[in-house]
């Protein structure tokens, strides 16, 4: 009932935008668009999918259908837009691991970054906040710093996992502070943060949407954020770069991209990354972006391919160095 | 805000018009799924996602509950009549609910599930009001160690659910716990027998591995028998309901069960699932006429329904209030959530208490809506059973395919269940249990996990099991069943010989 | 003599299982330490036991009788190839045609019976699988070839 409300409202857009949209472009979008999503329906990169493919359905005149199919970090959402047989039709929004650190993780990939896959933009970036229990003994990084040089893996780190964006980003920490931590893999934010409110664990790197509950309840607190600048959704954080020893360019976040097969016409290319930063600039999708722990981004399909290259290379090194200690 | 007050402030949030219809269209669509062989509660809540939102947070997540507790009574009805449980907690019921349904009896085996199954919401509802602060405190008590204890205690106490053939049971156990190492490691993030197959880096999925092992396996036997036995014929009104004696062989395992769901349930992880299998174990255990078990006794299933049901309520305990979810259901509905800008965590219920009572009061709502709406529906439920098999299993096979194709759009794991049918069909013959496969499968990552977490966190260290008190004493107590069962080997052994087996 | 066929065979299928994953761990994966388990700590851990309860199950078998099995080979391989077409057809030929010719294949296991009937059932089960999955719960699958 509430689908057929949803499909009439896109239908609706759809007539009454489908003549510009044919007049600028003459045979694409002519079908309803696939987005493939590697990750399960009501996740975050989900979501993200959906606030940015709605007003893009709206632009274009066409259903863009979300595609859920999750699996193995995302990998299996973009193997799934690859494999698909309406090619000019689909696309794909993903993480930054399946194209940064999975053609190392991952032995059985089964597509290759650079040949099989266009970028199109990015949409949004998501630092990483440095999280202990609220009576942690050090006060801010340095103290935090100073504890875990004490002797090696005086302090355990948990994680979303082996080879996850927070195990790197602790990791690629360690290596520039000199410092050697315990890390202990976990499956979800929620459990590391219940670790580390019953003291199992000392710290972690997580998403700053998952944190600032706890803190606001007074059970945790933040030493610092991975990004170069301060962030909306964590006022008052500190920036770690030039801090405690660390570097000024230290930087880590996550983000998530649209990308193309890598076939697509340039022209289609062109036109869904102009599309979708404009829709990026619309302060509501930013605030509902931000809502999520996500900051808009944007940017060029060069400028993401630039981006793929960099991450590809800082995350390489730090994967190296888990290698050599294994 | 207190329990009570908060109930209270709940209901009226729940009986508003239009959060009733949605808990009502909720149940509804559960109870339908539910019975619906190969769809789930799963598929269901996350095809129904994108549609919640365009309604209020609170009707969306009543709705999305009700589908999740509605497609347990459903689901009951599936593994007694057809052997078609959609999860683990269901694969219990279908111990000795199916035995019940062959012997013509399936009325009276629906209607102690349907009793047990509302008990049980009822009595995890009273516990959630009453302890929901110390629930909440519980969950954060448990680290790697107790988990892992708990999960050991888990297994040998449903181990012995196959007492008969102790071997073959703990076999079924030890290869369920291979199957799920299946995938990547959490630990290293290593790629296990995987066979470069991208499909099983996240493990088998298990909507696959249940109706394998239950719905394709129990089709292909049928087919032959049913078409010899006919239909069974139709039976009176008088023999769909329990007799007096029956009915006291419900509360009080109902009881037990219930008490066992709501302080597992509680517990982030697979709660629901240690919980049921817990409950058949207890009954058993203390059961006058063990050897009923497994023969279509009342018990097995009140206490296992009532303990599934209960558990379904307190793990929203978790879900809500440490944002940690126990299953993929649970993680759905913390999707759900935050699609409507509600962060679950420590502030919910201070924050949301709207959100949050109002689910629980809408818990107390849609079980009375689903006992109302299925006491009456025995009668027709037990009629299908008079449609000629030769009819249902084609649909059954489609609906199965369809199913677990639905859970993550994979023809994979339709070739997968073929794969896994063909095996459940050689257990069956060969007579080993396909519920403790499941069991193993479902605990075996778990226990992998935390304890090689536990061992991390204590650099090594194994006495860590025994200096936290409540991993101590989940180990004491697995290791007193261990030697409960071998002390009875031992009687056995020395009583005159048994006529030769 | 008749042994116990089903307890002797599963006992040593299960044997093999557990040896084969025994190896295949110690073969590919690290076992690790005490402190950090590797990856194959459980599955050699598991398979041993796997293998000495194959053998606890297959070994007493020898010596007892059991009672015959009869596998319902028809039915099973009907079965099978209803799924296998099904999960192959599904994308290919969209969910009409793949139920249709999936429902006409499981049939088979049912003896004497007029293709009008199989016909009629193959039907009815399209309606039903359509009307609920695609239309009821919008399940992305296409419903014809090539869409």
């Amino acid at each position: 009932m509430f689908i057929s409300r949803r499909a009439a409202l896109l239908g609706a857009a759809a007539l009454s935008l489908c003549t510009p949209v044919f007049a600028q472009e003459a045979s694409w979008p002519s079908q309803p668009q696939h987005v493939y999503v590697g990750f399960p329906a009501g996740s975050s990169p989900d979501l993200l999918a959906r606030i940015v493919t709605e007003p893009l359905a709206e632009k274009l005149g066409q259903p863009f259908v979300i595609e859920n199919k999750p699996g193995a970090g995302g990998i299996i959402g973009i193997q799934q837009m690859l494999n698909a047989k309406d090619q000019e039709n689909s696309f794909a929004t993903t993480i930054n691991g399946p194209l940064t650190t999975a053609p190392r993780l991952t032995p059985s990939l089964g597509y290759d970054v650079a040949a099989d896959i266009a970028p199109v933009t990015l949409i949004a970036t998501s630092p990483l906040v440095l999280v202990v229990a609220a009576d942690f003994t050090a006060e801010d990084l340095s103290g935090f710093v100073e504890a875990a040089g004490e002797e090696p893996e005086a302090l355990a780190y948990g994680s979303v996992g082996q080879g996850s964006g927070a195990h790197l980003t602790a990791e690629l920490f360690s290596d520039r502070a000199g410092v050697e931590m315990l890390h202990i893999p976990f499956t979800s934010y929620a459990e590391v943060t219940t670790a580390i409110i019953g003291h199992e664990i000392d710290a972690g790197f997580m998403a700053p949407s998952a944190a600032m509950q706890y803190v606001e309840a007074g059970k945790l607190r933040i030493l610092g954020i991975t990004s170069q600048e301060p962030f909306a959704q964590a006022p008052g954080v500190p920036v770690m770069a030039g801090q405690a020893g660390l570097p000024e360019d230290f930087r880590a976040e996550l983000w998530n991209a649209f990308i193309a097969p890598a076939d697509t016409d340039p022209a289609v290319i062109d036109q869904l990354s102009t599309d979708i930063n404009a829709i990026l600039d619309d302060e509501t999708v930013q605030q509902r972006l931000l809502d999520m722990g996500w900051q808009a981004a944007g940017g060029t399909p060069e400028d993401l391919e630039k981006r793929i290259a960099e991450d590809t290379k800082v995350w390489g090194s730090v994967l190296d160095r888990i290698d050599a200690k294994d | 805000m207190s329990g009570w007050d908060g109930f209270l402030h709940g209901l009226s949030v729940a009986a508003q018009p239009d959060v009733l219809i949605y808990c009502m269209f909720g149940v509804l669509l559960g109870t339908f799924v539910g019975v619906l062989p190969g769809i789930g509660a799963m598929a269901t809540i996350s095809l129904l996602l994108p549609i919640t939102y365009y309604l209020s947070p609170e009707a969306a997540l009543v709705m999305l509950a009700g589908v999740y507790y509605g497609s347990q009574y459903g689901g009951a009805v599936a593994s007694i009549l057809l052997r078609l449980p959609g999860t683990p907690q269901s694969a219990v019921t279908t111990l000795d609910g199916y035995p019940l349904a062959q012997q013509g009896r399936a009325g009276v085996a629906l209607f102690t599930s349907m009793v047990s199954s509302f008990a049980g919401s009822m009595i995890g509802i009273f516990v959630l009001i009453v302890l929901s602060g110390a629930l909440t405190r519980a969950a954060v008590a448990f680290g790697a160690a107790e988990y892992a204890a708990m999960m050991l205690l888990g297994l040998v106490a449903a181990s012995t659910v196959g007492a008969k053939a102790p071997a073959k049971g703990l076999a079924m156990v030890v290869l369920g716990l291979i199957l799920g190492c299946v995938g990547t490691d959490v630990n290293s993030g290593a790629q296990r027998f995987t066979f470069g197959q991208t499909e099983l880096m996240d493990g088998i999925n298990l909507v696959a591995l249940a109706m394998g092992l239950f719905g394709v396996a129990e089709v292909i036997a049928n087919i032959r028998k049913a078409e010899r036995t006919g239909v069974p014929p139709h039976v009176a009104l008088r023999d769909l309901m329990p007799s007096r004696a029956e009915l006291r062989r419900i509360p009080f395992p109902a009881l037990r069960g219930a008490s066992l769901g709501s302080f597992f349930g509680a517990l982030p992880g697979t709660g629901s699932t240690i919980s049921s299998f817990l409950a058949y174990a207890a009954e058993r255990r203390i059961s006058r006429r063990p050897e009923q078990f497994g023969k279509g006794a009342i018990e097995g299933i009140a206490g296992p329904e009532a303990a599934n049901n209960s558990a379904a309520i307190s793990a929203f305990v978790p879900t809500l209030a440490l944002g940690i979810p126990g299953d993929p259901i649970m993680a759905l509905m913390l999707g759900a959530l935050v699609i409507h800008g509600v962060q679950p965590g420590p502030l919910m219920l201070e924050a949301r208490p709207d959100m949050f009572w109002g689910l629980i009061a809408s818990f107390g709502i849609g079980n009375l809506l689903l006992l109302v709406l299925n006491l009456p529906l025995i009668g027709i439920w037990v009629s299908m059973l008079r449609i000629p098999f030769r009819w249902l299993y084609p649909a059954i096979l489609i609906f199965v395919c369809l199913g677990v194709y639905s859970v993550r759009g994979a023809s994979f794991d339709i070739f997968a269940v073929a794969l896994i049918g063909v095996i459940g069909y050689a257990l069956m013959l060969a007579r080993f249990n396909p519920a403790l496969l499941l069991l193993g499968f479902v605990l075996g990552p778990l226990i992998e996990t935390n304890l090689r977490r536990a061992l991390l966190i204590g650099r090594g260290d194994p006495m860590v099991f025994l200096q936290r008190p409540l991993a101590a004493a989940f180990i004491i107590a697995a290791a007193g069943l261990i030697v409960m069962s071998l002390v009875q080997v031992i009687r056995r052994k020395g009583t005159p010989a048994e006529p030769a087996s | 003599m008749k042994r116990d066929i089903p307890d002797l065979a599963g006992g040593l299928i299960l044997a093999a299982i557990g040896l084969f994953v025994t190896f295949y761990s110690v073969e590919q994966y690290d076992i690790g330490t005490m402190r950090r388990m590797g990856p194959g700590f459980f599955p050699v851990l598991l398979g041993g036991t796997l293998s000495v309860l194959g053998l606890i199950i297959a070994l007493p078998a020898l010596g007892r009788q059991g009672e015959a099995i009869r596998v319902a080979w028809k039915e099973c391989l009907a079965v099978l190839a209803a799924i296998l077409v099904f999960a192959a057809g599904l994308n290919s030929l969209g969910l009409v045609l793949a139920t249709l010719i999936s429902v006409l294949i499981a049939t088979l296991a049912t003896p004497n019976r007029r293709i009008g009937w199989r016909i009629l059932l193959a039907g009815i089960v399209t309606t039903l699988s359509v009307g609920v999955f695609s239309f009821g719960l919008k399940m992305t699958v296409p419903l014809w070839p090539g869409l």
